[in-house]
Order: C-alpha cells, then structure tokens, then sequence
C-alpha cells in the first residue's frame, strides 16, 4: 500500500519536475541578459563575439539548444536524459561534479543547523504551551516573532562581530577550516563525516569547531518558526475536545501527555520538512558571509556570471531535493497518521 | 490539570500590538519625510572617512549643540570607508526598502486576489493551467530564482519589484482561491442568486469583500519577506545597484570594515532592518489572531 | 432528598464562573437517585453543560468551581486531589458529549481507546480489557465489533463514532452516566435508536443518567424527571410528565379547502421524474442525490418533504429554484417549463419561488446590516424607490413580527430564531407565490421554532402562500403542512395527507421514521411502545445504490424480488401514493 503511494507520487514528481527545468531553461534565455558580451567583454570585436557565441552553443535556434540540453551535441555522451547537467561556461568542467562537490557543504550546513533548532525548539516551544498565559507562553510567542522574521545575514555579521571581532572566542569567517588545515580526502562532501570517516577526531572537530557560527545563527533564524509552530499545534491540541474528553474519561496524565504530542507531532513535521526545503536554496546568504562554498555560493557565482548552465544545474538540483523532501513527509504523515488516505 | 485553561493572550496581545503598530508607524513616517530628516545627502561622500559615531552619552549635548548653535550635525551613527553618513542612509534606506517592498506586494496582491477570484469562480480548462502555473511557480527556490530573474534582467528597482510579484502573486491568488471556493458553498451566496443578484454582482459584492480579509493578513507578513528579499539580494550584489542607499548593501559594503573593529557601518542597518521586519511580522500575527480564522 | 440512601449524587451550592464575568452556575442543589434518568434542560447558555462537567468536577477552560460541594459515594468530590478525582471520573461517572467525532482521539482504534480506558480504572491486562471493549461494542449495537474496533474515528459515522463513546462510557459499569446533549446532529431514526440502547443499558445495569437536552420530545419520551436551568439557577426540578403539559397534541390540517382546489386548477408547480447527481471528483463515479422525484403543489397549499440526512430533500429544494441544474425531469411552474428559461426571464420568475436556508446567519453577508441586505434584492428588482423601500422592509418586518430596531444591526449581533424570521421577510419582499423552506428550523432553540411555525402558518392565512417546508422535524411538518412526502435515498417513497401519514403510514420506511419521532407527550414514550418497526443495518451508499428496492437490505418484509426489481410510486387509495409492491400483504408476514 505505502509503495504504491510513494511511486505515485514519486510519478508526480517526476512530471513537476520537467515542467519546472523546462520552465526554467526557456525563462533564462527570455530574460534580456547577453551573456555572450559578458564573456567577451563590450567592447569585443563582432567575429570574436560571433565564435564566442557558437561555443557557447547560443547561436543555434532556442530548441535546438534545448534539443542539445537534453541529448547532448552530437554523440558527446551528454545531456539530461543521461544524467548530464551540462559544462560549466565560466570554469569549464562538469556540472554534474561541481554540485557533487557543493552540495554536502550545503546539506552538512542545514542539518546540523536544523538537529540543533529542533532540538532547542520543540522543547521550548511545549513549555511555552503548556502553562498559557504564563511567561513561558508570551516569552515564546516573542521569541518566535522576532527570531522567525530576521534577516540572516545581518545576525551573522553582529555574531561574527561579537565573538569573533570583540570576545575572540570564534574562528572568523574563512570557511570550513583553518586555511593551514588539509582537508580530509573527498569522500562524501561533508567536512566532518569525512575527518570522521579517515579516523581524524581533530579535523572533525575543527570543522565543528570553524561551522559553530554559521550553525549558530541559522539555529538561531531557524528556531522562530518552529517554536512559534510547536506552540501554537501543541497548545490547540490541548485545548482539544479529545484531550477534555480523555480527562473526563480519568486517564492517567502520563497517557493524556502522550496523546498530546502524538496528535501535535504530525503538523509539526510537515512545518520541519517544508522548512528545510527552504533552506536548501535559502542558505546562500549565510555561505556568503561564512565564505562556506557550499552550493549557495555556486548559485551566486553563476547567476552573477550568466552561466546558464550551472544556474539550470543549481536550480534542478534544489528543485528535486524539495520535491524529495516533500515525498518523505507525505510518507512519515502518511504512516503516522491514519486520517492521511494512502 | 483540571482547567485546560483560556489562552489569555490579550494583555500581551495589546502590548505586542502597540509595539507592532508604532514601529510600521515609524518605519512608513521615515520612508515618506526622509528628504527632510536627513542631514546629509546620502549618496555624497563626506570628508570624514570611517568615523565612528559619537558615545550615546555625547548625544544630548550634540543635539543641543545642532539646534541652539547651528553648529554643523554630528554623524551620528559615523561614516563609512567612502565617507558617506551612515545615519542618513540608514534613513533614506527606509525609503527604498518599503517602496520596493510595497510596490511588490500591491502588484502580487492585486494580480493574486483578482485571479484568485476567477480562478476560484470559474472552474474551466484556463482557470486549471492557471492553477497549475501558480503551483508551478510556488514550486521555485525563492531566494534563486529572484537573483536570477533580477540578475539577468538588469539590476532595476521595477525588475526587483516584477521578480517579486512573480514569486507573491501565487501566495494571494491561493489564498484567496481557498476563501472563494469556501464562500461558494455559503448560503448567503445562493441567497443572493435567488434574490436575482447577477453573477457579477454577487462577485463584486460578496465574494471579493468577504474573501480578501486572508489576503490583507498575509499582507503583512509579505511585506516583511520581500523587505528580507530586497535586502538580501542587494547584499549578494544582486539587487539595487549602489549608490543607492539600501539596507542589505549597506550591511555588505560595512561587512568588509568589520574585521577591522568598524562595527556601525553594518550594525546600524541590521538594527533597522531587524526592528522593521519584526514590526511587520508582529502586524501579521496580531491581525491573523483577531481576524483570521 | 439528601439523606435517601439511593442518592447516588447530591450538590449542594455549586458556583462555577468564568474569568472575570458573571457566574455561569450560582448554587445549585440537586440529587440523582440511582437508576434514575434525570432530563437538565434550559436554553442555550444557561449553563446545562456547564453543570454537567461540573459533576465530574470539570470546567471548560477558563471556568472555575468557586463553591459548593458534590457528595458521591461519600466523598466531597470538589474536595479530592487531582490524581483522586481521576480515579473517579470514567469509573464511577462517565460522560459522553455532542461531538463523539472529535471527542475521540483521531490517531488511536476505537477499541484501543475504550479498552485503554478500561485498563486504567480496572486493574486489568491488555487482552482483558481487548474483549471488554468487543463486548461493550456489541452491547451497544455495533455490528461485527471486532473488525469495527480496529476502525478509526474518522472511518465512522456520526452515530457510530456516538455508539463507541456510549460503549466506552459505560464499559466500566459507572455508577452514573452523564450525557450533554448526545443526538444532536443525528438522525431521527439513529437518535431514537440510540437512546433506546442507552436507556435499555441504564434499566438494566442501575446506572442513573443525567441528559442534557433542548429536546422536548426526548425528556417526554426517556425521562424521569426534569431539571431546567435558567441564566444559571434551577428554575424548575419537576417529574417529566408535570414538565410536559400533555396538551401538545398534534395538529393536523384538514385537507378539504385543498381537495377543492385539487379538483379546479393546475397544480402551481409540478415536477416530474426529477434526477440530480453529483459527479465525485477525481473519479467516474457519481452520487445519486435525487432519483426519480415527482411531486405537485397547488395554489395555496402546504406540503412537507421529510426524510433523513442524504435522502435528496434539499437537492430537491434547490432543483425548484434553479439553483441547481437537474439532470433529467420537468419542472413546471404555473405554465412555465424551468428548464426552458435563463437570465433576466429566471430571474423574474425567482421572484415568484423564494427560499429559505437552513442556518440564518450563514443566508446573510455577514458584513452587511440587516438594512442593506433588505435593501439590495429591492434595489435589484426596482420594486421600490428608495423613498418607498422603508416602507416595503417595515411592511415585511411587521409580517414575521420582527422589530424595526434590527435594521442597523449586523446578523452576528441577532439570534438565531429573529435572524430566521428576517429570512422569511427578505423572502417576502419579492412578494413570492410559493416559498421553498429548507430545514428552517433545525438550528434554531425549541421556542424559536413554535414562533416560526406560527410565522408561516399566519402568512398562510393572510398572503395565500404555498410552501413546501422540507425537514427531518416531523413534529414541526405535522403541525404546518397539508400533505406530506416522504424520501429516502433520492426516491419519493411515500406521499399522502399529513393525517393519514402520521396515523396509518404504509411504507415500511415511513412507518421506521413516523416510529422514531419522539412526541412531546410522556403518556406515549417510545420506550413502552411494543409495535416499534425499527430499520435494520446502515444507509446504502448513495455512489453504490442497490438494484432493486432502496429499503430491501434494511426491511423486515424484503423478498427476492424487492432486491432485484424497481419499485414504482403507486396509487395506494386516492392522494395516498406508496413505492412499495408488497404493499397489502406485509400481515401475511405476521401470520406466517
């Protein structure tokens, strides 16, 4: 039963999917943006723009680009339907390799930043709930306004400013490791999995150690939803007919609690998932500031340099991550709660 | 545990409120008088180059000092490494973040709310691709697709605006979609068929005054995301070209001077962009409470 | 009272209030004797819930008990620790409520949650407390309770989801079961049956029973005594039948001004071989909310479609308006083919067929003042100028006998029973012939429904109106109706004069239905009557509809042949038509 629910929506998926790359591919080449000129310069000769554009493939009709995006040129063993995202115009290499390499940066980043906001949140977001009207309940509904609305890359900068800059009890924003550490050999992308995986505790610990502000202020972003969430659900559900029911029946407070947070789990998760699909295409500003190269800074360096295949790349690759995402949630909804037809 | 308890949240409620109320007050006040606010132009260097802000407690004797001696105004919140003052920036800023942002949203919720409506009234082949569209469109990483809609298209303040409606108009026309389908199946719409009401009338009278209240809520809240957004891309380079004064540019170009300990020209932007966004998100919340659902 | 030693409860100077208002509840004094059937009643908001968590030493959130005390079993309830009171509440009294739907846990079997609580007040094993909870479910009705307690809520019907709630309720045999308002949002024949099992149960077990109801016809028929609340206090602490003056009989209208008419005229509207479906999304399927309607209505003349929740009587209702598009069918009205007629001519012609919903304060915009939208169908129909339009508002106002002073007032700030009467008149501006009333009464307070009845039954008089009055209240059809038709499951079952209905019905489901209709009359309850026909099973599914009779599965007189052949309305005697082919031969059954 939940097999076929997962393939049938893994088939919709799929088909969400290709509309939105061909979306995609045909919206960037209809914005008026010449990323021939940006390649030559302006003041380029008209051959010398003429052979950067057929090099570039751009002089060939638009389906026949989209043609070649999606087989490959010639027999050059390319193209989506092989799994190929294309070269690189700016760095010349593959796509494929260079998302490989930033997308665990990007993934160590959230998870890590997400284990932590959930961890602090939920908790914080139960206490809040359960004495309403107390200060718990209106410290939480502040907290959760406030931190859930910030700007990111502004609280990056007043961390880095505080304690790096004033208290010097940081490492400042230089990326993943100190720049006189080797890294560990390439192995799954996320530095401490890696130092973990070659038996090396201290670069493990270093990176946690060079990640601690970049984490600490997505948490920190990152925690104003989820407080503000985990309160409101927890709080509804005990204000529900079948929690006064429940204690109207005399059971115990142990098996009221646990019915509880059973019924406010689920929404709960949904709101977690949602989020984290978010962040995927949603940590850039935070891998700016931290000088982290994860795939937000790829996205930034390619969209500022008209590549169009790298921006078709990033945007693929954040797209199906979401979409996977949101399969999985359905999935853990669909077994958590009977109410969800599978 | 005997008393579930009431969720008395109205003495906070009218605390939260007044605080949500005067910061969107002060913020809207500073976008429309900054011209006369201002004492310095905000996109002419002064002399002054990194000069940090005078010591909170200087301020009251400079302030008296400017308006009983017209000796020239302090740099209040000192200058930036190019000599420009921050505090007219900041203040100037106001302007352009609030205008990207309202703009923004009034386009989103006007082409929203009105093919929410239709969409929403009329279920055919047009209204589904419609749908569709919109989905198609919620479905793009945010932040992404805004840099490269305003990237490829040229950094412009109305490109900015257009980017963004493009994201926000699916959030209205959803919205408003639910309300009308909901309102639909009211009795006082059938009420009204039977009375002889035509269609049009009954679109115009009942369903866009009663289904546009969720839309306003969101307003709200909106504006407070594509204040975020406006900010965001300009401090990726990626939003309103500099000069211009803009928050998240502001805090980029500071962002350089602070290994050096210059902490005011990105910290006095960040306050105002913290305090701005609060103040919106607090509006929507307290609205959603009182005349949501 | 307080010293019999079968008092089961006794309160004495029970104050709960709300924060910072005025106290719900203000010394109570009552006793409940064991096994006694105790019927709390008062209008909404005079606190009969209110009192009735208060027994279990329960408040909604924000209330609080500020005095008094509650003897049971010896103890001062009010006086016990937490974890004491928990002991009591499910063991020695229970509480079923309205809405079984969200009174149980949505993510938890049924089974699971009765036997749950079994284990917690009766220190028994898991597997124990398993059959005790298939046991309780089929103590309470529930066909094939082992498959049925490993259901979900929301895989139940309203009134299973009630049955489980009783079934846990009573699973612990509790010394007293309190029940705050337990039908409502059920069907007739579901509610009686269910207040048959719970009134069986507490005979047999000595459980005592405290009803909260609004219901007259349910205090006559199930209880023993009456306590009616008002604004908090005890009004009246009375035996049933003192509560009931016995002098509401029935009413029941003379058919011969109409036979007159019958004889002279075409009917005013006429409908024939009516059918609606709804398509379900997202499948080929369809729901069959009305096959094979045909009614008449003559000048002048009041008919009632009866029938339960999902039998196509609103479909109906809306079908006459043109509000919805039937499938198949002709509707005439005064001449005029329905289905002919479009835009400006439709228009005109709703003019003449006006409706009234079922709840009044979603048939009103709610941001608009009564005033405009009495103002705005005037405006629409140029039927007065604005000079005049005053006057025609007031005119109508004063016909429903509904004060002036509602004008400027919005509909929230109105009750239910005034903003029902305004309907009527916002109806009668466009000086209908013939009004469709949909369920007019259902969500309205027992009192508020005699002044609506009256309203129609005067506007009758004075106007000439017909109307068809579409409900499942038959107390309120047989009061204001000429003729009466009966549907289940989209189909017309039976139609006859309401006398004849009410007294000698024919078809096996009328007579299930005219059965289940508790009369305000405590000399013949339901519960003492022997020749009850009571409907076996559950309502067919109207996607998935049975070859043959609609009623077979369910009938105590089906043959091979009522499950395979249609059934046709037919001539039973003159005006008296039944879609039944056993009709005449159902004593047979008895004999035999």
């Amino acid at each position: 039963m939940i097999w076929r629910f997962t393939l049938r929506r893994l088939a919709v998926g799929l088909v969400q999917l290709s509309v939105l790359i061909v979306a995609v591919f045909f919206l960037i080449r209809l914005l008026p943006a010449d990323p021939v000129a940006r390649f030559v310069g302006m003041n380029a000769s008209p051959e010398a723009y003429a052979l950067a554009e057929q090099s570039l493939g751009l002089d060939l009709p638009v389906t026949r680009q989209f043609e070649a995006f999606l087989f490959g040129e010639g027999n050059d063993g390319g193209g989506l339907f092989r799994g190929e995202l294309g070269t690189s115009w700016v760095t010349g290499s593959s796509v494929n390799q260079e998302i490989r390499q930033y997308l665990p940066v990007t993934l160590e980043l959230i998870t890590l930043s997400f284990l932590i906001a959930v961890g602090l949140g939920v908790p914080i977001g139960v206490l809040g709930a359960v004495n309403p009207g107390g200060a718990a309940d209106k410290g939480t509904l502040v907290y959760g306004l406030f931190a859930g609305s910030q700007p990111e890359f502004s609280w990056g900068i007043i961390f880095i400013f505080v304690f790096f800059v004033v208290l010097g009890i940081a490492p400042g924003p230089l990326g993943r490791l100190s720049p006189l550490t080797d890294p560990p050999d390439f192995v799954t992308g996320a530095i401490t999995i890696d130092a973990l995986l070659a038996g090396r505790v201290d670069i493990f610990l270093e990176a946690l150690w060079y990640l601690s502000l970049p984490i600490l202020t997505l948490s920190f972003v990152l925690s104003g939803p989820i407080i503000k969430m985990v309160r409101e659900n927890v709080a509804q559900t005990m204000n529900a007919d079948f929690m006064f029911y429940g204690q109207a029946a005399g059971l115990p407070r142990g098996v009221l609690a646990r019915d509880a947070l059973r019924a406010a789990f689920a929404p709960a998760l949904t709101l977690i998932g949602i989020l984290f699909g978010f962040m995927i295409g949603g940590a850039v500003l935070i891998e700016s500031i931290f000088s982290i190269s994860g795939l937000g800074q790829y996205a930034i360096r390619s969209i500022l340099a008209f590549d169009y295949p790298a921006i078709q790349g990033v945007v693929l690759t954040i797209s199906a991550l979401t979409l996977l995402i949101y399969l999985a949630i359905d999935v853990c909804q669909a077994l958590l709660d009977p109410r969800v037809s599978v | 545990m005997s008393n579930t308890g009431n969720r008395d949240e109205s003495a906070a409620f009218g605390v939260l409120a007044w605080i949500g109320v005067g910061i969107v007050s002060c913020a809207v006040f500073l976008a429309i008088f900054s011209p006369w606010l201002i004492p310095y132009d905000p996109t002419q260097a002064t002399e002054n180059v990194s000069m940090p802000p005078p010591p909170l407690s200087a301020w009251p004797s400079l302030f008296w000092q400017t308006i009983a001696n017209g000796s020239p105004t302090p740099h209040w919140f000192g200058t930036d490494a190019s000599g420009l003052d921050v505090f007219s920036r900041t203040i100037e800023a106001t302007r352009t973040d609030l205008i990207i942002a309202l703009s923004a949203n009034i386009v989103s919720v006007i082409i929203g709310v009105s093919l929410g409506v239709i969409s929403g009234y009329f279920r055919n082949i047009w209204t589904e691709t419609l749908l569709r569209t919109a989905d198609l469109l919620q479905s793009f990483p945010v932040f992404i697709t805004a840099m490269i809609l305003v990237a490829l298209a040229g950094r412009s303040w109305v490109n900015i605006v257009l980017a963004m409606s493009l994201l926000y108009a699916p959030i209205y026309l959803r919205l408003t979609r639910t309300e009308v389908l909901a309102l639909r199946e009211r009795s006082f719409i059938e009420a009204a068929r039977a009375l002889g009401k035509t269609e049009l009338g009954i679109a115009r009278h009942h369903i866009l005054p009663n289904a546009i209240g969720p839309s306003l809520i969101q307003f709200s809240v909106t504006i407070g995301f594509a204040i975020l957004l406006t900010a965001g891309l300009s401090f990726v380079g990626a939003g309103v070209r500099p000069p211009t004064p803009e928050w998240g540019s502001m805090i980029a170009t500071g962002a350089t001077q602070l290994v050096l300990g210059d902490w005011w020209p990105s910290l006095f932007p960040g306050i105002a962009i913290s305090v701005t966004v609060f103040g919106f998100a607090v509006c929507g919340h307290v609205l959603e409470k009182r005349y949501g659902r | 009272m307080a010293d019999n030693k079968n008092t089961v409860l006794s309160a004495r100077g029970l104050s709960v209030q709300y924060a910072a208002e005025n106290p719900t509840l203000t010394d109570i004094n009552l006793d409940i004797a064991a096994g006694e059937i105790v019927g709390l009643t008062g209008s909404s908001g005079s606190g009969k819930s209110t009192l009735a968590y208060a027994l279990l030493g329960l408040t909604r959130r924000g209330a609080q008990v500020t005095g008094g005390k509650i003897d049971f079993d010896g103890h001062d309830l009010l006086a016990l620790s937490d974890e004491e009171l928990e002991r009591v509440r499910g063991r020695d009294i229970a509480l079923i409520v309205q809405n079984p739907r969200s009174a149980l846990h949505p993510m938890y079997q049924v089974g699971r949650q009765i036997s749950r609580v079994y284990q917690a007040h009766k220190d028994s094993g898991r597997t124990e407390a398993q059959q005790r909870a298939i046991e309780m479910l089929r103590l309470v009705g529930i066909n094939d309770p082992e498959r049925r307690s490993d259901a979900f809520v929301h895989e139940l019907s309203g009134g299973m989801a009630q049955r489980v709630l009783i079934a846990l309720a009573l699973s612990t045999n509790p010394k007293l079961l309190i029940a705050d308002e337990p039908t409502s949002g059920l069907d007739v024949t579901v509610q009686a049956q269910f207040l048959d099992t719970m009134w069986e149960t507490s005979r047999e077990t000595g459980t005592a029973m405290v009803l909260v109801t609004q219901e007259p016809g349910i205090l006559a028929n199930y209880c023993d005594r009456v306590i009616e609340l008002d604004a908090g206090h005890v009004a009246k602490d009375v035996s049933a039948s003192a509560f009931i003056s016995a002098s509401t009989k029935r009413s029941t209208q003379s058919p011969s001004a109409v036979e007159r008419e019958r004889q002279n005229h075409e009917p005013l509207l006429r409908v024939e071989g009516l059918r609606k479906t709804f398509p379900l999304r997202g499948t080929k399927k369809v729901v069959q909310a009305v096959d094979d309607v045909s009614l008449s209505l003559f000048a002048g003349e009041s008919v009632g479609l009866v029938g339960e929740s999902g039998s196509g009587k609103s479909t109906v209702g809306r079908c006459l308006l043109k509000l919805l598009e039937a499938d198949a069918g002709k509707i005439t009205f005064d001449g005029q083919d329905l289905a002919a007629i479009g835009g400006h001519t439709l228009r005109k012609l709703r003019q003449r067929i006006q409706i009234v919903q079922q709840d009044p304060y979603d048939s009103f915009d709610p941001r608009w003042s009564i005033e405009k939208s009495l103002l705005d169908p005037l405006v629409i129909h140029k039927i007065a100028s604005p000079a005049e339009a005053r006057g025609v508002i007031e005119e109508s106002l004063s016909r429903v006998s509904v004060e002036f002073s509602v004008l400027s007032r919005r509909p929230r700030d109105l009750s239910a029973g005034v903003l029902q009467r305004i309907a009527i008149a916002r109806a009668l501006l466009m000086k209908p012939d013939f009004l469709v009333l949909d369920e007019p009464t259902s969500m309205l307070a027992p009192q508020d429904r005699h002044v609506i009845l009256d309203v129609l039954k005067r506007l009758r008089t004075e106007l000439g109106l017909s109307y068809l009055l579409i409900s499942h209240d038959l107390t309120s059809v047989a009061s204001a109706c000429d003729r009466v038709v009966v549907m289940y499951l989209g189909q017309v079952v039976e139609v006859g004069p309401t006398v004849d209905i009410f007294e000698k019905p024919i078809h096996p489901y009328t007579k299930a239905l005219i059965g289940a209709h508790l009369e305000e009359n405590p000399e013949t309850r339901r519960v003492e009557r022997l020749d009850r026909v009571d409907l076996e099973g559950e309502i067919p599914s109207p996607i998935d509809l049975p070859v043959g009779c609609y009623l077979a599965t369910r009938c105590a007189h089906a043959t091979d042949a009522c499950h395979k052949e249609r059934q046709s309305l037919s001539p039973f005697s003159s005006h008296h038509d039944v879609r039944c082919m056993r009709v005449g031969q159902f004593e047979l059954d008895e004999a035999s």
